[in-house]
């Protein structure tokens, strides 16, 4: 036994000893390949870059939010070999998992610094990116959320970017669409409360309910968690709304809408961000129907960039993609949209050419950065008919 | 090249003190999941209620968070460990774990945490902070070890009714371990806050508070260095994952997994007990013993030490002892003999305050029996062994002793914690009381042996070395001989009549007649739960009564009697073996010494029965 215990003592020892050379090393050698060619000469598709642009990516792929997180890799992932086939510039991108975890974020996001990343990408929830973020920014390394809607995440500094429209820049048109269609009055408003994500995007609606004019007969909480609405949805049937708003992740906005059709609830369900997933039809089917999404993409746009990218998203993966993926793909297209304008992945060059990023042609339309470094694009309010997301006129 | 690994380092340090939170109530044998809540709670007041960096420094605002919330923390602690401190196991687990879930859902509920979305902290911690409160932690832990309270703590968790018969009063000690656990828990919450810049309910869920226990116990829960060896290696398994380049996703959970598996299979104690624990032997012992003998005063010869009035126990209807009247006057060497099933275990129990009668009253060296606490009784010079060793199993010998010298040496944690010349003078004189113990029954060579290493023979005098630690007036022992070979015998009975020399009043239970007869001043049998005589060795020998209880249950099959001791609840679960036909109804007037102990059947209780 005691042969044993110190077999197994020296084996982790030298475990360890492995993992502080190897992770010596890979910091050294990336250090320095950043120090020499990162610049380049020519510039848009001429540019030509000698070294590899190292780019980190922090995602979700195993936790709470892994569902996110893989999409964002294939998005990630797509958008990376199709850059590979540009000449020029070739990216080096590592993507690592921060297993929901905001100290694995945290520690991710430094050692991405340490190791001399031209720019990273995420992380994937907007709590991690709070915690997260600064580290790059006092570093002076770009950000490029691809996933973040919370409110306050660019406010962070001057570094942080991200793609990805707010729930406030979303929900408001979805609201007045919403409204003009069916002539709301009062709704009654669900919401998981324990959910950074899902309560901003009710403070987000509760705000846009008002500025419309819309009452809020009822607002119901429940746990991100719950998987019976039954008795809820009964309650909210009560004071007999013109619809009901939700604000929910997908795997709360599934179940609460088929119980809802399943109650007799017929009336409008209107729903965030995180409705706009392909599993709404897919999981929900029948019920799914007429339930209006406000979304940052666009699934069924006929531009050609989103046409290219749905078919060779499902060619490669077989599955219809959804906004996450949409996002993770558009972002990496815009790191090398940055870098190819200044010809150059140094750090202060990509921050400064994220931030002139100005009508852009992407999957997600026309985009631009703003002033205050968040996204600006069209959102889209969508209506499920047939089965599929349509576009509310 | 430190700046490097600054995060992975703090984040080891916050990850060890948060599993010291978990270590303090696991060393005293307590599994809580309450220290969740606790952080949570002292890291969202810490942030609210502290000044802003801006007004008194970030240092100094750090300051006073931590002091808030250790002092939330400890406070909780309180509040939660009254009602639930009678809790043992998975029940006190469930109970807490409770607790932590209401905090989260109330914090999540409240508008100044901001609920879902987290409380804005600003980044104040270092690295250097990290480990300076790391080592303050490890460092109090560490001072714990080897001091009587941190030994009191062991003991209840190695045997919680042992440690009471001590003199160890268990409640007192739980609680005080577990408001530890939540200030410490606090300091973690704290810390976390100010690093991570962002805290969230959901950061100190279910998941937080299992991770938090499985750092403690990989690390090991028996010894001081266990959480930061177990935080050390928690943390480095997903940086050398990474390192080694094992792809992001599900195979790095299921690897990190498998490994927490492997380690827990091959170190049950984990990792800290790749470190050899010392056990220190006072070098001089005996050359010191003549001249501190300060120790209790024994009530004068003659005086009454124990005082039975129609003294009953009933287990459901059933009558283990009923009306026995008898007293005990100090400097008898009284022997308690009777057939199996007689009530001999349940008469002693009473006495030493771990069974409350039903009928009567007694009253032991001045405490009333049945109102009074057992560790009170221990107090009041009442020192014991049980019939099956309740020793406690993971410790040496000489600390089994030392636990037993509880009641007779001082409190020295706090001054250890300070290195006061005094501490030491005292934990070297309960070293010597100990160590006298020991030589005195014989077992010096084996002081640094864990107890549940010993040979049977051993751990009967290993307990009676315990017993005589608290330097007692009153020694009750319950079947010391059994298991002993003659030699063993005789030289106990010579222990026993040397003890007696000393002063001490001693009642033992015996099967070995002749030992008894030998070495006791008096003898009483019990019969049914009755005493059916009582007088000097030699007229007990002669009594036909006596004779007729020993013979006359050979007739009957010897276990239909064991219910009458009540084996039903009987905290010692001493009976179980008094079921089998161990003591053959020899005559009781020609037995040969030695003879009945001999054939006493080798003991397969369980010894953690209860």
């Amino acid at each position: 036994m005691r042969t044993k215990l110190c077999t197994v003592a020296a084996a982790s020892a030298a475990a360890l000893l492995l993992a502080s050379c190897g992770s010596g090393d890979s910091g050294g050698g990336d250090t320095s390949a950043s120090g020499g060619g990162l610049t380049g000469e020519g510039s848009g598709e001429s540019c030509t870059i000698e070294g590899e642009v190292p780019i980190g990516a922090v995602l979700s792929l195993t936790g709470a939010a892994a569902s996110y997180g893989e999409s964002q890799q294939r998005g990630l992932e797509l958008a990376a070999a199709e850059l590979a086939g540009n000449d020029g510039v070739t990216y080096d991108l590592t993507i690592e998992d921060d297993q929901t975890d905001p100290r694995q974020a945290i520690t991710l996001f430094d050692e991405f610094v340490n190791d001399g990343a031209s720019l990273i990408i995420g992380p994937t929830l907007s709590n991690a990116a709070v915690q997260a973020d600064p580290i790059a920014q006092e570093a002076g390394v770009p950000v490029l959320g691809i996933s973040n809607t919370a409110a306050g995440v660019t406010e962070i500094g001057d570094y942080i970017f991200r793609d990805s429209l707010t729930e406030q820049a979303v929900i408001p048109q979805t609201i007045a669409a919403a409204t003009e269609e069916f002539g709301l009055q009062d709704v009654v408003v669900m919401y998981s409360n324990d959910d950074a994500f899902t309560e901003s995007g009710y403070e987000a609606f509760a705000a846009a309910l008002e500025d419309e004019g819309v009452e809020i007969s009822e607002t119901i909480t429940f746990s991100k968690s719950d998987t019976d609405f039954r008795a809820l949805l009964t309650q909210a049937q009560e004071s007999d709304p013109d619809a009901i708003v939700v604000s929910a992740l997908i795997e709360a906005a599934v179940p609460l809408v088929t119980q809802a059709r399943e109650l007799g609830i017929d009336v409008p369900i209107i729903g965030g961000n995180g409705f706009n997933n392909p599993r709404l039809m897919a999981d929900a089917g029948e019920a799914a129907e007429g339930v209006v999404v406000g979304a940052a993409w666009n699934s069924t746009s006929d531009n050609p960039e989103n046409q290219a990218f749905l078919e060779a998203y499902e060619a490669e993966y077989d599955a219809r993609p959804d906004q996450f993926a949409a996002q993770a793909y558009t972002g990496l297209k815009l790191v090398d949209q940055a870098v190819r304008a200044n010809c150059s992945a140094e750090r202060d060059s990509i921050q400064q050419a994220l931030g002139e990023i100005e009508d852009v042609p992407t999957v997600l339309g026309e985009f631009s950065i703003d002033e205050n470094r968040d996204a600006d694009h069209p959102a889209v309010v969508q209506v499920v008919e047939n089965g599929t997301f349509t576009v509310l006129e | 090249m430190l700046g490097q690994y600054a995060t992975t380092l703090t984040f080891i340090a916050l990850g060890a003190i948060f599993a010291y939170s978990f270590y303090a109530v696991l060393i005293a044998g307590q599994l809580s999941l309450g220290q969740a809540g606790f952080a949570s709670l002292a890291a969202f007041s810490g942030a609210y209620l502290a000044p802003s960096g801006a007004d008194v420094g970030d240092v100094p605002a750090l300051l006073i968070a931590v002091a808030i919330g250790m002092s939330v923390g400890a406070l909780a602690a309180v509040v939660l460990g009254l009602p639930t401190m009678h809790l043992r196991g998975v029940f006190l687990a469930i109970a807490t774990l409770g607790f932590a879930e209401a905090v989260r859902v109330v914090l999540l509920n409240q508008e100044w945490t901001g609920g879902a979305q987290g409380l804005g902290v600003p980044r104040v911690l270092t690295v250097g902070m990290a480990w300076l409160a790391l080592g303050l932690v490890a460092y109090w832990f560490w001072r714990m070890g080897r001091s009587r309270y941190g030994r009191a703590l062991e003991a209840i968790r190695e045997d919680e009714l042992a440690a009471r018969a001590m003199g160890i009063d268990v409640g007192r000690h739980r609680l005080a371990a577990f408001v530890t656990a939540g200030a410490v828990a606090g300091l973690y919450g704290v810390l976390y806050a100010y690093y991570v810049r962002l805290i969230a309910p959901d950061d100190f869920d279910f998941t937080a508070a299992v991770e938090g226990l499985v750092t403690a116990v990989v690390g090991g829960s028996t010894m001081f260095l266990g959480p930061v060896l177990g935080s050390g290696f928690l943390t480095a398994v997903p940086e050398i994952q990474r390192a080694v380049g094992v792809e992001a996703g599900w195979i790095r959970p299921f690897l990190a997994g498998l490994l927490l598996l492997v380690v827990i299979l091959f170190l049950p104690g984990g990792l800290a007990s790749l470190i050899r624990r010392r056990t220190r032997m006072p070098a001089d012992a005996a050359a010191e013993a003549a001249g501190e003998r300060a120790g209790r005063s024994h009530p004068p010869a003659g005086d009454t030490v124990v005082a039975l009035a129609g003294l009953g126990k009933e287990y459901g209807g059933v009558h283990a002892v009923r009306g026995v009247d008898l007293e005990i006057r100090a400097g008898e060497v009284v022997g308690l003999i009777g057939p199996n099933g007689a009530g001999k275990t349940t008469l002693v129990n009473m006495i030493s305050g771990l069974v409350p009668p039903s009928s009567g009253s007694a009253t032991v060296l001045g405490a009333e029996i049945g109102r009074t606490p057992v560790h009170r009784i221990a107090a009041a010079g009442v020192s014991r062994t049980f019939q099956h060793s309740k020793l406690f199993n993971r410790l040496s010998a000489l600390e089994n002793v030392l636990v037993g010298a509880h009641l007779v040496s001082r409190p020295t944690f706090l001054r250890r914690l300070l290195w006061l010349p005094s501490a030491r003078r005292d934990e070297s004189a309960a070293l010597r009381q100990a160590a006298r113990c020991l030589e005195r029954v014989g077992l010096a060579e084996l002081a640094a042996s864990r107890a549940e290493a010993l040979s049977y023979g051993d751990q009967r005098r290993l307990e009676i070395a315990r017993a005589l630690a608290s330097d007692p007036s009153l020694l009750i022992l319950d079947e010391p001989a059994a298991g002993m070979n003659h030699v063993e015998a005789r030289r106990l009975s010579e222990l026993i009549t040397s003890l007696a020399q000393d002063g001490l009043t001693i009642l033992f239970i015996e099967h070995n007649v002749g030992m008894v007869l030998r070495t006791c001043t008096r003898v009483v049998v019990l019969n049914f739960g009755e005493v059916i005589a009582s007088g000097a060795p030699a007229e007990i020998a002669s009594d036909p009564a006596v004779v007729e209880a020993y013979l006359g249950s050979a007739d009957e099959d010897p276990a239909g009697g064991s219910i009458a001791e009540g084996t039903l609840d009987d905290p010692t679960s001493a009976e179980r073996a008094d079921a089998t036909p161990d003591a053959p109804p020899d005559p009781v007037v020609d037995v040969r010494p030695g003879a009945a102990g001999d054939l006493a059947p080798p003991d397969s209780t369980p010894r953690d029965a209860t």
